[in-house]
């Protein structure tokens, strides 16, 4: 039967199911409004209330008519209630079966397609198979019946030159005997003498050539050498698959790697029968130096696909396939080269800043080769399932400014990047835009003073170094006993706090960050400081610029400096932080704000810098 | 603007405190103006100049009181030290009473430039015949801020006080004397420790007898040394070529001890250059006004 016939029929029957359904459903209240109509005629007071189970129909309650007296009889809605179920059920079972059947039926149409095509494409194989073995054996006809005209002819040529020869003799012989015999006849002994000793010799001579009486040709015909091997073959090899042709490498797929593995596919000629595939897999070194080439490793595979474990990260790899069957092996596919992804990089939690607008990411690659590139995500902290909000993608360094909104809390992590895909996410930093946060500058500090792990905090021993056991750098301050921050380089407004101790003299405030390394901050132009100094009576600050400072007395003095850096309104001011006072404000002068904003690196200028004991960066908000 | 003013006033006429407009000029998008009333403290008529700047006329304003110093009047501050520009910026009312009572007949009241008329320190006199009419003290701390939230937009929480010399010294006490009461201090060049110079002295005595420890009431170097209460934020601007300062008139070392001793928080600029007069308050009454607007306006 034809299966889009049958399938169309089994549409009908579930079409019918369905109607039936309905009309069943119609059909009972058919039947009810039928027998209530028989009943109304006969005693419209007596209604059948009641269904018998037993015999399946209507009946009474009460009085129960005699012939259900032992059956089971329950009311006529509870009844019909349960008939209901009961067929809805069974309908929704037949419904269920008929999906059944219609996927089996989509299953069969898939098969019955495959068979129809395998079968076609067996009966073109046979079909083509089959005429090469007839051409091959016309071809051998052509070249036996060929030679043996060749034959024919070559041999009717020798007896025919035979046959001439032959009568050539053979008339020769007559001349010479007629001759003879006229000789013989003559009566002139003189002229007989004369003449026949020619005629002698000439006789002596002919009978010496003795004349070949055998036919020259070979009588017998030998046969054609009938070599069959070959056809014999070819009919042999009907039934044979044929080795397969070599497979096709695919490109890699995007997402299809880890940092460990990678999912190598191949494609086949449709036509090929393959029982198993070997893949070869080879590391690409692409240090030039080690010129030892790796060793492949090979997998057997029966898929056409296949995920090769155990790789390095961020590494290329070549990979090239065989095609095995019965018949042999196929010869081997184009080399492909595929990529595992990279490490996550690791976020350098101490060479992050951040300000209100923005923040500094600073990451070490987290792989030995270099990556294509990286891809930064932010997400704000609080936020459900931490939605990736915001990505920056082909990040070509290890660091990046991202602007972010004032007064919230970000979580951002970094993904490295190549040609394989995108690696799993750092390890996460938390950003809080609602201050200027960031590190000291250890290669900057003078050799006297030590910068404590945690980035922030400063600590100036009480005895110093031998001047011979400094180690100065160009970078490090030379002579005053000074660090520089790692301010974010975005312009706009900053706020940070920095934590004294009582009795510590100090220097705080901001320099450019090409300010001299030999002199003291607030001495030279390119600094400006508040200055904390210890006296017998009383504590005296100083807000230097230039070596000159203005003379202003405080009567609290502040174990929490606030400093706010706004480039807007070219103005630095310090606070007590604690009670929120303010202390002083430089302004910059024209120049000075045009230098910065002429000279990018002028940005990365600030710098809590200190004189003696210890002196804290605090990360706080704007007051 | 003026029209509710005048309706105001209009309201207010029958009562004791009726107030007569003198002079108003537009100025930085507000109004200065100067008004006219009979003081019940001081028993006679008394002028003060009121800067309503443009935020006044949609809502009510913080109220910074100054204080002028030695021989001014209501005039001199609102004249002369361009702080309407800052008041207007930063919203902010400006009342500025004059420094001393006038016309009250007392004998000798205009002898000298530094006691009586124009002098009157800031005191509630307690000597005859200064006792009725020289309680300048009262007036500015209760019977003008009375006037000023009953007649004008300002919101009566919050206040702050300034002043220069005598009426530095005056904003100092007013501030010490009543904590909480204004939100924030400031002074040019202020008399500092009154019992200690002359000019205090003189006044002192006249005002409230011989007797020292009653003096101690309106010192404010004295009231530091016992202030306590919630935390002020003094500034002090003071010119370093001002001649009352090198006469010890002013000194603000002892505010500065005793304020250290305290842990009352001042920051004291000394400034290079500056003398006693009006130019020096003219250079940083912005700073001073943006001081008080940080309190009054958090």
């Amino acid at each position: 039967m034809d299966l889009y016939e049958m399938r169309g029929r089994l549409q009908v029957i579930a079409e019918e199911n369905t109607a039936s359904e309905e009309e069943e459903e119609n059909e009972e209240e058919d039947e009810f409004v039928m027998v209530r109509n028989r009943k109304m005629t006969s005693d419209p007071s007596d209604r059948p209330n009641a269904w018998c189970i037993d015999c399946g129909v209507p009946t009474h309650s009460n009085p129960r008519e005699h012939t259900h007296t032992q059956h089971r009889v329950i009311t006529i809605s509870t009844a019909a209630q349960e008939i209901k179920g009961e067929l809805c059920k069974r309908s929704s079972s037949l419904a269920e079966k008929i999906t059944q059947m219609d996927n089996f039926l989509s299953n069969l149409e898939e098969i019955f397609i495959t068979v129809e095509e395998n079968f076609g494409r067996q009966e073109q194989n046979l079909e083509q198979h089959y005429n090469d073995v007839l051409q091959s054996l016309s071809q051998r006809f052509r070249d036996n019946s060929a030679a043996l005209l060749d034959e024919k002819k070559l041999k009717l040529e020798a007896l025919y030159g035979q046959l001439l020869s032959c009568g050539d003799a053979l008339t020769a012989s007559k001349e010479l005997i007629e001759h003879a015999q006229e000789l013989h006849r003559c009566e002139d002994t003189h002229i007989f003498l004369q003449t026949v000793i020619s005629i002698i010799k000439r006789m002596e001579e002919f009978s010496k050539d003795e004349v070949e009486l055998k036919v020259c040709v070979c009588l017998d015909f030998a046969p054609p050498p009938s070599d069959l091997t070959e056809v014999q073959h070819m009919m042999d090899s009907v039934n044979v698959v044929p080795a397969p042709s070599a497979p096709v490498m695919n490109p890699q797929l995007v997402n299809s790697a880890s940092p460990s593995s990678l999912r190598v596919c191949w494609s086949l000629f449709s036509d090929d029968t393959v029982d198993f595939y070997q893949l070869y897999c080879r590391q690409i070194c692409e240090d030039i130096a080690t010129e030892t080439v790796q060793e492949a490793s090979v997998l057997r595979v029966k898929e056409t696909h296949c995920v090769v474990k155990d790789l390095y990260p961020n590494s290329q790899y070549e990979f090239w396939v065989t095609a095995t069957n019965t018949t042999g092996i196929s010869p081997a596919s184009e080399k492909a080269v595929y990529m595992t992804v990279p490490s996550p990089p690791d976020i350098r939690q101490h060479e992050c800043a951040s300000c209100l607008e923005a923040a500094l990411i600073r990451w070490d690659s987290g792989n030995t080769n270099p990556v294509e590139s990286y891809t930064l995500e932010l997400c704000e902290d609080g936020e459900l399932d931490h939605a990736v909000t915001e990505s920056i993608v082909a990040i070509p360094t290890c660091e990046c400014v991202v602007q972010l909104q004032p007064w919230k809390c970000y979580i951002i992590t970094v993904r490295a990047v190549n040609i394989g895909g995108s690696s799993e996410k750092s390890r996460p930093i938390k950003i809080s835009t609602t201050g200027t946060f960031f590190h000291l500058l250890k290669e900057t500090a003078h050799p006297s003073l030590c910068v404590l792990d945690d980035g922030f905090t400063i600590v100036y021993p009480d005895e110093d170094l031998p001047l011979s056991d400094m180690v100065f750098t160009e970078s490090s301050f030379n002579s005053c006993v000074a660090v520089l921050g790692d301010l974010i380089p975005v312009r706009g407004r900053h706020y940070w706090e920095i934590e004294v101790d009582d009795w510590t003299e100090y220097r705080v405030g901001v320099a450019f960050e090409d300010t001299q390394r030999s002199s003291y901050l607030g001495a030279n132009a390119t600094s400006w400081c508040l200055r904390h100094i210890r006296t017998p009576s009383r504590h005296k600050y100083e807000f230097l610029h230039n070596g000159w400072s203005a003379d202003v007395r405080i009567t609290v003095q502040p174990l929490r400096v606030g400093v706010f850096l706004d480039y807007d309104s070219g103005t630095l001011s310090f606070y007590n932080t604690h009670l929120q006072q303010h202390l002083h404000t430089f302004r910059f002068t024209e120049n000075e704000s045009k230098r910065k904003w002429m000279n990018g690196q002028m940005n990365r200028q600030v710098p809590p810098t200190n004189d003696s004991y210890w002196i804290r960066g605090c990360h706080s908000s704007f007051v | 603007m003026a029209a509710t003013c005048r309706n105001k006033i209009r309201e207010k006429k029958g009562q004791a405190m009726a107030l007569t407009q003198v002079s108003s000029n537009k100025c930085c998008g507000g109004y200065q103006k100067v008004f006219e009333h009979d003081s019940s403290e001081l028993k006679c008529k008394m002028k003060f100049g009121i800067y309503l700047p443009p935020k006044a006329e949609s809502g009510k304003c913080p109220v910074l009181y100054w204080l002028s110093g030695l021989t001014c009047t209501e005039q001199n501050f609102i004249t002369k030290s361009g702080s309407q520009r800052a008041a207007s910026e930063h919203g902010i009312i400006i009342v500025t009473p004059d420094t001393s009572p006038r016309g009250c007949n007392i004998e000798g009241e205009d002898e000298s430039w530094d006691f009586g008329t124009g002098a009157g320190f800031y005191v509630d006199a307690s000597q005859e015949p200064w006792k009725t009419n020289y309680r300048m003290y009262s007036y500015v701390t209760e019977e003008l801020p009375r006037l000023i939230n009953s007649n004008f937009p300002v919101d009566p929480e919050k206040m702050s006080i300034s002043g220069h010399s005598m009426g530095g010294h005056g904003a100092l006490i007013c501030a010490l004397k009543n904590p909480g009461k204004y939100k924030a201090v400031s002074a040019f060049a202020p008399i500092c420790n009154p019992m200690q110079c002359a000019w205090g002295q003189k006044a002192f005595s006249g005002y409230l007898g011989p007797e020292k420890s009653t003096w101690e009431a309106y010192d404010a170097t004295v009231l530091a040394a016992s202030y306590s209460g919630p935390e002020l934020d003094i500034l002090i601007d003071q010119g370093r070529d001002d001649q009352f300062l090198s006469a010890s008139q002013l000194l603000p070392d002892n505010l500065i001890a005793a304020c250290s001793e305290k842990k009352i928080p001042v920051v004291f600029r000394l400034q290079q250059g500056y003398d006693h007069s009006y130019y020096f308050v003219f250079s940083f009454i912005d700073d001073h006004i943006k001081h008080h607007a940080k309190y009054l306006n958090a």
